[in-house]
């Protein structure tokens, strides 16, 4: 046979055979698969079709034979270009993943946030939890009078317990205030009558400057004010004020102590919240640390600031925001926490 | 303070000594630390300024007995006295009752003075007091034992064997028993004989008149003195002893007699001598008056918040040494005793004792622990605002959402820095009169001193860009109110190449400005000026669109830091003055067209011009416009500069037709060619 002329003998057909199965390996690209495909099956001019039509010229005898061989050869033919197809798919289907392909493995580009200051954040957790139960937020000037910051707390002049107190002056008279107090005070004051149910959180500042103590800091009091306001019931809300700001199984000991503006006060310890209470070395081994001072609104107070004690009684407690953030955030020192360093502040999550 | 357990144990049965440290600790006299010693412990309690009357054996065992329901056991004294009385061997004026109101002197003749007995050295020893000699010794034991300082003097140097307290005179002289001499002036108490002081009022006794070997006449003198004076008088000459501490804290009236009768009975046992009839007892008029109040046990148990037994109150409070005289079903008259007058002495406007005071003795004594508790009814929320504090918390989310870290700075700063930023100073600053040191003397004026210094902390510490912010007071001038502000500084470049690095300038700190203001539904604008700190040609100050007022100001700083920072603060005033609550337009639902415009124009043109002609030429279906870009440079005439702004056209009601909107822009380009367009000089 030449020239692709008709086959005579099934031999012929063998020779096709091994001519489709060369031209056949080498198709790489979809048009060498279409131009195969067009040779062998194409309706017109495809070699297949030929043969089969060659069949009349084939002897009598050998018709049947080839007859079979021609069919295989189709058979043959058709699957090899769908198999040609799918691996021709593929290879198209690998080469576009290989042009979109990234190693996901690279950092991603976070988004340039930025990060509130480790005691603005515990400030607004307890801002939070009061204000789920009703209170409000009262401020005020940090620059104090002495009758607010002092003298209608109950500590008259010359009281030793302003010793404690350790208050920078202003010139004028005025000073820093050594607590946030004074606001309740004002609130007070500024009140027709109760109920009060604030928290004040604000900047304090006292004559002292070493790793645990720093000139300002920070403070957050809570005031209650109303009829039938009981010990128990300041009981009752710091345990669930440390309970939601610590952890829940958070142990709560109050210790009758004395400051001017609350009778009876009591300091109040919680269980260690690093060892729960099982006594590390933060702890000193007493499995307590001593957070807060409260107390009953002392009855000279109330009178002062208008409340007739007969009828109303209260409670009160301030808790050092440094503290707790230093806790929470385990800051070594209080220095840490103004230094304002980025590298630390940025590390902050609230 | 530190206090010997075999010496309380004198006076009242002990529990072991952790039940004891826990039961002081529970009625409010925090034991801090326990030490052994020789058998003996040592308990470190802590003392509230309020109780001076537990700052004595006999004090603390009073607590414990009450505590742990025991007898105290108060030293019973029987003295054997001569005839002569005392009051022949001395005589006491008061010429300053207000600063004494009680002296009591009593006189033992004869005495030899010696070393102490073994358990009066051992007594003293185990709390850390020196043994100095037998008369000495007593006085301090008696001290320790019941509170009321004791000094003795020998009799034989009181010139006229007479006793004035009277305020010292200007420039009088004293040599102190620690060797010092003092020079006095009227604010200081003192005692005094015939001719001249002998011993600083409550506070230390005179060298001169001290007892020694040779002393054989003793006068005995317990005396009360006022809180305030001998406060006053220590503070001017700087001194503290165990007395003056007692005295300020305000000491029992009437202890004074018992510890006179008590020195005088362990004098003749221990150094011999005879103890003169009586006592010379003089009060002022200003000695104190017993107080009493009423106690309903009733309104305790609703104060406590706890049920508390009628004979549960009655045990305590009489352990305590207050009486009680039943008024009516369940409340007593309950009469102070006289080692708690200090203490309760601020009294109701009738003279009686606020129950509160009664009711802290019972409740520390029920135990706090055995409080139940509670939380107070809510029936509404708190009257209050809370506004500026929730205003302050969107300032600071929406400054660290911008990517500046928050920080906090002292309030106070060197005076040096006073006025080196902001605008806000009127006169001189707030002095600190006793500042930590010079650095922090004067209080801040502008947030920006301390921001400064904590950009420079971390430009120092390698940072190649800072982004910091600051929420505080200002304190712009003695009487003046405070202003809150909000401060930033920015500077650097932030990120790495990979992070796409971006320089940060002026437009990045007043984005922040600006975004700020907006998310606070403010408007507000930058006009030029020269605030302090800030290099020329940079500064402006920050006003609300259309308004006159400064509320901020904003700049290059004028620091020589590596790379420029850039500084701005804000009166947060100024934000509350927008709508709380946003409110939205629905996007059109037809499609916009863009359209850009570069305007080539001279390069000192304000911005602000551009965008008020375009807002003011009133272009109908102009939904948007602002600056796409600004270029200077090749192809730019020099001293001009193009700026391409971007226009977007939308109709609510329709699709805009390309010719439209051709048509709008081409005038509205027209227009804003003709006014600004660069033209070659």
């Amino acid at each position: 046979m030449a020239g692709g002329g008709t086959p005579d003998s099934v031999g012929d057909l063998a020779r096709e055979r091994e001519r489709f199965e060369r031209e056949a390996a080498e198709v790489s690209s979809r048009d060498a698969w279409e131009a195969l495909r067009l040779r062998w099956v194409g309706r017109k001019q495809g070699v297949v079709r030929a043969l089969l039509a060659a069949i009349k010229e084939v002897p009598v005898e050998q018709k049947r034979e080839y007859g079979q061989v021609v069919n295989l050869l189709k058979r043959r033919v058709e699957s090899r270009l769908e198999e040609l197809e799918g691996e021709l798919e593929r290879a198209e289907r690998q080469a576009a993943i290989g042009a979109a392909a990234v190693d996901v493995t690279l950092p991603g580009r976070r988004p340039a946030l930025g990060s509130l200051h480790p005691v603005s954040i515990v400030t607004q957790e307890i801002v939070e939890i009061f204000s789920a139960m009703g209170y409000s937020v009262a401020e005020g000037p940090e620059v104090e009078e002495d009758y607010y910051n002092f003298q209608a707390l109950n500590f008259p002049p010359d009281h030793p317990a302003r010793d404690t107190q350790d208050t920078f002056f202003v010139e004028g008279g005025k000073l820093l205030r050594t607590h946030t107090s004074p606001v309740q005070v004002r609130t007070m004051l500024e009140r027709e009558e109760p109920p009060i149910r604030v928290i004040c959180p604000g900047r304090a500042y006292r004559f002292d400057n070493d790793l645990r103590h720093s000139p300002m800091f920070h403070q957050v009091e809570c005031l209650v004010v109303d009829k039938g306001i009981t010990l128990g019931h300041l009981k009752g809300t710091l345990e669930a004020f440390v309970r939601k700001l610590f952890r829940p199984e958070t142990g709560v000991r109050l210790r009758p102590s004395y400051f001017p503006f609350t009778e009876p006060s009591a300091e109040v310890d919680i269980t260690c919240p690093f060892c729960s209470g099982d006594g590390c070395r933060t702890c000193s081994d007493t499995g307590w640390m001593e957070i807060l001072g409260s107390g009953m609104v002392d009855p000279r107070v109330l009178a002062e600031c208008g409340f007739d004690p007969e009828i109303y009684s209260g409670f009160a407690f301030g808790l050092g925001l440094d503290r707790v953030a230093m806790i929470r955030f385990d800051i070594p020192n209080i220095r840490v926490l103004f230094e304002n360093d980025e590298r630390l502040l940025r590390q902050v999550r609230g | 303070m530190d206090f010997s357990r075999d010496w309380i144990g004198q006076y009242v049965e002990l529990p072991a000594v952790d039940e004891l440290a826990a039961g002081l600790t529970e009625v409010g006299l925090t034991v801090e630390g326990s030490t052994e010693s020789d058998g003996d412990v040592l308990l470190d309690v802590d003392v509230t300024t309020n109780r001076p009357d537990c700052m004595c054996h006999l004090g603390l065992a009073r607590e414990v007995a009450v505590r742990f329901d025991k007898m105290l056991r108060v030293p019973s004294i029987q003295l054997a006295e001569v005839n002569e009385p005392a009051a022949d061997a001395v005589e006491v004026a008061l010429a300053d009752g207000g600063g004494c109101p009680r002296y009591v002197a009593r006189v033992v003749r004869g005495v030899k003075v010696g070393p102490s007995p073994g358990w009066l050295r051992t007594a003293l020893e185990s709390i850390g007091q020196r043994s100095i000699n037998n008369i000495v010794d007593i006085t301090n034991f008696v001290l320790w034992e019941s509170g009321q300082p004791v000094h003795a003097f020998d009799l034989a140097k009181i010139e006229g064997a007479e006793i004035v307290v009277r305020r010292a005179e200007e420039g009088e002289k004293l040599t102190t028993l620690d060797g010092e001499e003092r020079r006095l002036d009227p604010e200081i108490l003192v005692i005094a004989d015939a001719a001249r002081a002998v011993a600083l009022a409550g506070i230390m006794g005179g060298l001169d008149s001290e007892v020694g070997e040779r002393t054989t006449d003793v006068l005995i003198e317990c005396a009360h003195f006022d809180p305030t004076v001998v406060r006053k008088g220590a503070g001017r000459l700087a001194m503290h002893t165990d007395a003056s501490h007692r005295f300020e804290r305000g000491a029992d009236p009437e202890a004074p007699k018992w510890a006179a009768a008590r020195v005088a009975g362990l004098i003749a046992e221990m150094a011999g001598g005879e103890i003169l009839a009586g006592a010379v007892d003089q009060r002022s008029e200003h000695y104190p008056a017993p107080l009493a109040g009423r106690l309903d046990l009733g309104r305790l148990e609703a104060f406590g918040g706890v049920e508390i037994p009628r004979e549960e109150v009655v045990r305590i409070l009489t352990g305590l040494g207050f009486e009680l005289a039943p008024d009516g079903e369940s409340a007593w008259q309950v009469a102070v005793p006289s080692w708690r007058y200090h203490d309760m002495k601020f009294t109701r406007a009738d003279g009686a004792v606020y129950e509160a005071d009664l009711f802290e003795e019972a409740l520390r004594h029920v135990g706090f622990e055995n409080i139940p508790s509670a939380l107070p009814p809510v029936e509404k929320p708190d009257s209050g605002s809370s506004a500026p504090h929730e205003q302050r918390q969107r300032i600071r989310s929406y400054l660290a959402a911008c990517g500046l870290a928050e920080t906090i700075n002292y309030a106070f700063h060197a005076a040096a820095d006073d006025g080196s930023f902001g605008i806000w100073a009127e006169g001189e600053p707030i002095r600190v009169a006793n500042p930590l040191s010079e650095l922090y003397d004067v209080m801040r004026r502008s947030l920006l001193v301390g921001l400064v210094d904590s950009a420079w902390f971390n430009i120092r510490r390698g940072a190649e860009a800072v982004r910091l912010f600051e929420s505080g007071h200002l304190f712009p001038a003695a009487g003046a109110p405070e202003l809150e502000t909000v401060g930033l500084v920015m500077g650097g470049a932030r990120g790495m190449p990979w992070q796409r690095r971006t320089e940060l300038d002026l437009f990045d700190l007043k984005g922040c400005v600006e975004g700020l203001a907006a998310h606070f539904g403010v408007s507000v604008e930058a006009r030029v000026a020269d605030p302090p700190g800030v290099v020329a040609g940079t500064g402006a100050t920050v006003h609300v669109a259309g308004r006159l007022e400064v509320v901020g100001w904003m700049g290059r700083l004028e620091l020589d830091t590596p790379y420029p920072v850039f500084g701005a603060e804000l009166e947060v005033g100024a934000l509350a003055e927008g709508e709380r609550f946003s409110t939205v337009s629905a996007p059109s639902r037809h499609p916009a067209v863009a359209v850009d415009l570069t305007l080539t124009h001279a390069a000192d043109l304000p911005w602000r011009e551009i965008e008020s002609a375009i807002t003011s030429a009133g272009v109908e279906n102009l939904t948007s416009f602002g600056l796409k870009d600004r270029y200077e440079g090749e192809g730019v005439p020099s001293g001009a500069v193009n700026t391409t702004i971007y226009f977007v056209y939308n109709a609510e009601d329709r699709s805009l037709t390309q010719d439209e909107v051709n048509s709008r822009q081409r005038a509205l380009t027209e227009k804003l060619e003709a006014r600004f367009g660069w033209r070659q000089a």
